[in-house]
């Protein structure tokens, strides 16, 4: 049959292709890192903000010497947003291209994936971004993450609650992804801890229109906090649909995230004052350099970064000081020095350590911050703060009514 | 009480929207017998030009109708005329051919937004859009009721159109039976061209008209076709009064759903109605009014 | 004689692949690319043959894959396991869903497949007690190295194109086809349409189902929006059948290795060779591919054969031997 020997012959030319390869450049003195990021898919434009803050990065590293002298290569690729995707990356990345470590890491779907391989063919890995809490409570000790856990986004909410706050009942919302949900769930615990009554813990699909049906029902129950784990989008529709309800809890607290990007303020306008969120990272806080990223990555590309950026600048960073302080670029050599990290980014103080279960995380603070005329300040921790805690809040007034 | 009056309003507005979504789809179905699975993708383009014209242009969404409701009928018709219009002569295994080809149009669409504005969400801002009055103590927000007005006058003048006019007429006469209708003198090549054209143009106002409460990105268009779907099924194929219809019958019940079994379960209601209509409902909600009639 | 040598020659570079390429990269395309031959080929059976397209294959996906990583989390066997279990699920759900669809023709039927497997997908985000929603199911791979899940993968591929190879050539494949031709006139000839076409679909389930159990147990992760996509399987399913040529035997392994061939070139700028933009381009790719495709082969590579050596190679049919 001709089309049995027409996949023949191209199987054929195809292998003997594969086996000989087109193989990359390799320039004996440059160190090759890969980067797994979503550049397509629904996730890109956060996978396009990490790769212009690497790129920003890897710019000023090479221009103060590199590492020890060689240049710093990163070989940023596309994961699509599929696991399967991802894994073909990681494995492209360490048999062809010989990187001697993986940083990047957005989702945790694929995140999991590129754990896995690296795992396996024990190459370091340092996550930046994905948040699920099995990536570094798997006990997968060449996975190294910089990111706090999405169940730990939230907790400087709880020393928020108990000193000011003081409520007595909450109504969680949140987006029913896996960040979603984990961040939902550490909640509630956090709250039955504090007990704090909760009224009502709902999960929506993301991507809604019309929230009112479940925001009617929270009005009718009356809590005295709703916390929302969203989004930008749908944080921004949840807070113009309160607003449109004239929905008045004694606050309205984002688990990060949405609430916390430049897009919530620009849609939500008059419904975003005031709110307040959990956050891992704002210009504001007092790192070196953190101000200067934001302002040089304003000027730069023109447009404004967020915590995810934040996290890639200061994971090129880590990379290449622990690249730096390795003894040679062998797998164990690498992952000794990124074990030994010690050292300030513009995302924070980094160290991995083990944690509760977790094991190769970095304990990374989370602040509270609130909307103050269109600004985002800086809140909680009190001594880090920027402006006042404004609370109590007369909503109706806020929003002009 | 008040629940459920809040979520009976909430789901008779979206409701609006979701008419002009599946009349045009209806329209198509009825005619051509295509299930265009770039409906959503066309919605996108409209949404697109209103965003263009309102950041560029500061031309307000409702008035982009005016803009966008005609170019996307050009679109529509190109596509049916030199995409679709020519499967119907190629000898194939399958049927469903224009449905896979609309598949492959919808994904070329959809990069190509992609491809000029980003994968960044996209919104429209208006200084009335977050803006709600209250009757006692429902909230109605207003966007979504000037979309509603829209969305009446939109279809009363569709049905005046199909009612009144030579070609509204030869759209209804194909519907019913293309080869008498072609027999009776429509040039039913022409006629299929235009109601595509039409059905796009339809879904081009829901767009406009959504784009202010909602946002936009280019994947925005997969969830609308299979809505549209489900009104047309539900409301019963070709029929522009089933799909009003089932618009106003999917708003309620995803809103009902949203507030009664839960948030995560919005979605499903309407994918559980649309099966519970396809088997049990063959002729859809109109099927049911002829089977009253019988 | 010819066509067994050729047949033998493909076997064999097929089992002696990953002896000869050995880098993890190209290994772990060819098993993606050998997962799709067998899904591609189920839905071509129940599509192309049976004339039953469905939108939903993921339903089937999905199932097996949850199968096999419920059976790993919640009751502590093997995941293996779940290839056979997997399987038995999907054709349990392929029963449900034919009871309930097959009384819709062409498009409806289309349309109520897409709307199960979206309805699947939201069960399984839901219902977190028995799959824990969108955290999925992550799971330890049994084995390190690539071969053996490409040589199991292989022989599920094998499995299946040669079932269906079988099927097609004996009676039921006769009533698959007459069932697509015109299924009223089938009935009326007295083939019982309803019992083949559930055959058909069993068929079909079953190895999709397995397909997905050896999906859990290759990438160690599943969630539902991976197994129960719509766009990245149920979508994709029709794409390599398309492309390949429905109703043909080879047409869906071709259309496999065509489709993950051409995603993984543009994702990756043609493997360097091209500029960085370009990779954003791979779902065009398809979208233009699929158009390209039904306009002008609309049976697909394998299908349309004769017209692509007609109009690519230049090979006029009297000189064909």
């Amino acid at each position: 049959m001709r089309a049995l020997k027409t996949l023949m012959v191209f199987l054929f030319s195809v292998t003997l292709c594969l086996t000989f390869g087109v193989s990359s450049s390799m320039a004996a003195d440059s160190v090759k890192v890969g980067i797994v990021l979503p550049l397509t898919g629904a996730q890109a434009k956060f996978g396009e903000v990490e790769k212009l803050s690497f790129d920003l990065a890897l710019e000023e590293i090479n221009a103060a010497g590199g590492i020890n002298g060689k240049k710093l290569e990163l070989l940023i690729e596309d994961d699509t947003g599929r696991p399967e995707v991802g894994r073909s990356v990681v494995e492209k990345l360490i048999t062809k291209d010989k990187v001697v470590m993986l940083g990047g890491g957005y989702s945790s779907s694929v995140t999991y994936a590129v754990a896995g391989v690296c795992q396996q063919q024990e190459i370091p890995f340092l996550v930046n971004t994905g948040s699920a809490d099995k990536i570094t409570t798997s006990g997968w000790d060449w996975i190294y993450r910089l990111n706090p856990p999405a169940s730990h986004y939230a907790d400087a909410v709880e020393s928020l609650l108990v000193s000011t706050i003081k409520p007595e009942s909450v109504a969680i919302l949140y987006e029913n992804s896996l960040f979603g949900t984990s961040g939902a769930t550490a909640f509630e615990e956090t709250c039955n801890k504090l007990g704090i009554k909760v009224l009502l813990k709902e999960g929506y699909e993301h991507g809604g229109i019309d929230y009112k049906p479940v925001l009617t029902q929270i009005k009718r129950l009356n809590p005295d906090i709703i916390y929302m784990v969203s989004y930008i989008m749908d944080a921004s529709l949840l807070m113009k649909q309160s607003r449109e309800m004239k929905l008045t809890p004694k606050m309205f607290i984002g688990g990060a995230a949405g609430f916390t990007l430049p897009e919530f303020v620009e849609n939500a306008g008059k419904a975003s004052d005031n709110v307040i969120s959990a956050t891992l990272w704002h210009q504001i806080l007092p790192f070196p350099g953190a101000m200067d990223y934001y302002k040089k990555f304003l000027s730069k590309y023109d447009r404004d970064t967020e915590y995810h950026g934040a996290e890639a600048y200061a994971a090129c960073y880590v990379i290449a000081d622990a690249l730096k302080r390795a003894k040679s670029f062998s797998n164990t050599d690498i992952k000794k020095a990124l074990s030994e990290t010690d050292m300030m980014t513009v995302f924070g103080p980094v160290k991995f350590g083990t944690w509760g279960k977790m094991i190769n995380q970095n304990k990374a603070d989370t602040y509270v911050v609130q909307w103050i005329d269109g600004e985002l300040e800086l809140i909680w921790p009190e001594k880090a703060s920027t402006k006042k805690f404004q609370y109590p809040v007369d909503w109706l007034k806020v929003w002009g009514y | 009480m008040d629940v459920l009056i809040q979520t009976l309003v909430a789901g008779v507005l979206i409701g609006g929207i979701y008419c002009l979504i599946g009349i045009g789809m209806s329209l198509i179905m009825g005619v051509m017998g295509i299930i265009n699975l770039a409906h959503g993708q066309l919605m996108m383009v409209a949404m697109y030009i209103t965003f263009v014209l309102s950041s560029y242009m500061d031309i307000d969404p409702y008035l982009s109708l005016i803009v966008a409701m005609p170019a996307l009928f050009l679109l529509g018709c190109f596509l049916q005329k030199y995409l679709l219009n020519p499967l119907m002569k190629i000898d194939s295994i399958l049927p469903e051919n224009q449905v896979l080809m609309t598949v492959g149009i919808g994904m070329v669409i959809a990069e190509i937004c992609r491809f000029i504005f980003t994968s960044d969400y996209k919104t429209v801002q208006t200084s009335y859009g977050g803006e709600a009055f209250f009757i006692g103590n429902i909230s109605f927000n207003v966007p979504m009721c000037i979309a509603f007005i829209f969305a009446v006058v939109i279809t009363l003048v569709l049905f005046w159109f199909l009612a009144k006019t030579d070609i509204g007429r030869s759209i209804r006469a194909t519907a019913q039976d293309k080869e008498a209708a072609t027999l009776m003198g429509v040039n039913s090549t022409r006629i299929t061209i235009i109601t595509f054209g039409i059905g796009s143009a339809l879904v081009a106002s829901a767009g406009s008209l959504l784009i202010p409460i909602f946002y936009l990105f280019p994947d925005i268009g997969g969830p609308f076709t299979l809505k549209a779907f489900v009104i047309c099924i539900l409301g019963g194929l070709g029929s522009t009064v089933g799909a009003i219809f089932g618009g106003l019958t999917l708003g309620i019940a995803e809103s009902l759903g949203a507030t009664y079994i839960g948030m995560g379960y919005k979605e499903m209601v309407g994918f559980v109605i649309f099966i519970i209509a396809l088997v049990f409902l063959p002729g859809g909600l109109v099927g049911i009014k002829r089977l009253i009639k019988s | 004689m010819k066509k067994n040598l050729t047949l033998t020659i493909l076997v064999i570079v097929c089992l002696i692949f990953p002896l000869v390429v050995r880098s993890d990269y190209y290994q772990h395309l060819a098993i993606i690319a050998l997962i799709w031959v067998i899904i591609g080929s189920s839905w071509n059976l129940l599509a192309g043959y049976t004339g039953q397209v469905s939108f939903g294959h993921a339903m089937f996906f999905g199932v097996g894959a949850y199968t096999a990583g419920i059976i790993a989390t919640k009751l502590g066997i093997s995941p293996w396991w779940g290839m056979m279990f997997g399987g038995i699920a999907a054709m349990l759900v392929g029963l449900f869903v034919g009871w309930v669809c097959f009384r819709l023709r062409g498009p409806y039927f289309a349309l109520a497949t897409l709307a199960g497997g979206e309805i699947f997908r939201l069960i399984a985000t839901n219902w977190e007690s028995l799959t824990d929603g969108m955290v999925g199911i992550l799971i330890i791979q049994s084995f390190r190295s690539k071969l053996p899940y490409y040589y199991i993968v292989l022989l599920l591929a094998f499995a299946c194109v040669y079932a269906i190879y079988r099927i097609m050539k004996s009676k039921w494949g006769y009533y698959f086809v007459s069932i697509r031709e015109d299924q009223d006139a089938s009935e009326s000839l007295g083939i019982n349409t309803v019992l083949y076409k559930n055959v058909s679909l069993l068929v079909s389930s079953f190895f999709t189902g397995m397909a997905g159990a050896f999906y859990m147990n290759y990438m160690a992760f599943i969630d539902p929006e991976v197994v129960f996509s719509l766009h990245y399987i149920s979508i994709m399913a029709i794409l390599v059948g398309i492309v390949g040529g429905v109703g043909t035997i080879m047409g869906p392994a071709v259309g496999a290795i065509i489709m993950v061939g051409v995603q993984e070139t543009f994702r990756s700028s043609f493997f360097g060779l091209a500029p960085s933009w370009i990779s954003q381009g791979h779902a065009m790719a398809f979208g233009l591919l699929v158009v390209f495709v039904i306009m002008f082969l609309a049976n697909g590579v394998v299908g349309d054969w004769s017209k692509i050596k007609r109009y690519v190679f230049r090979i006029k049919p009297s000189s064909v031997s």
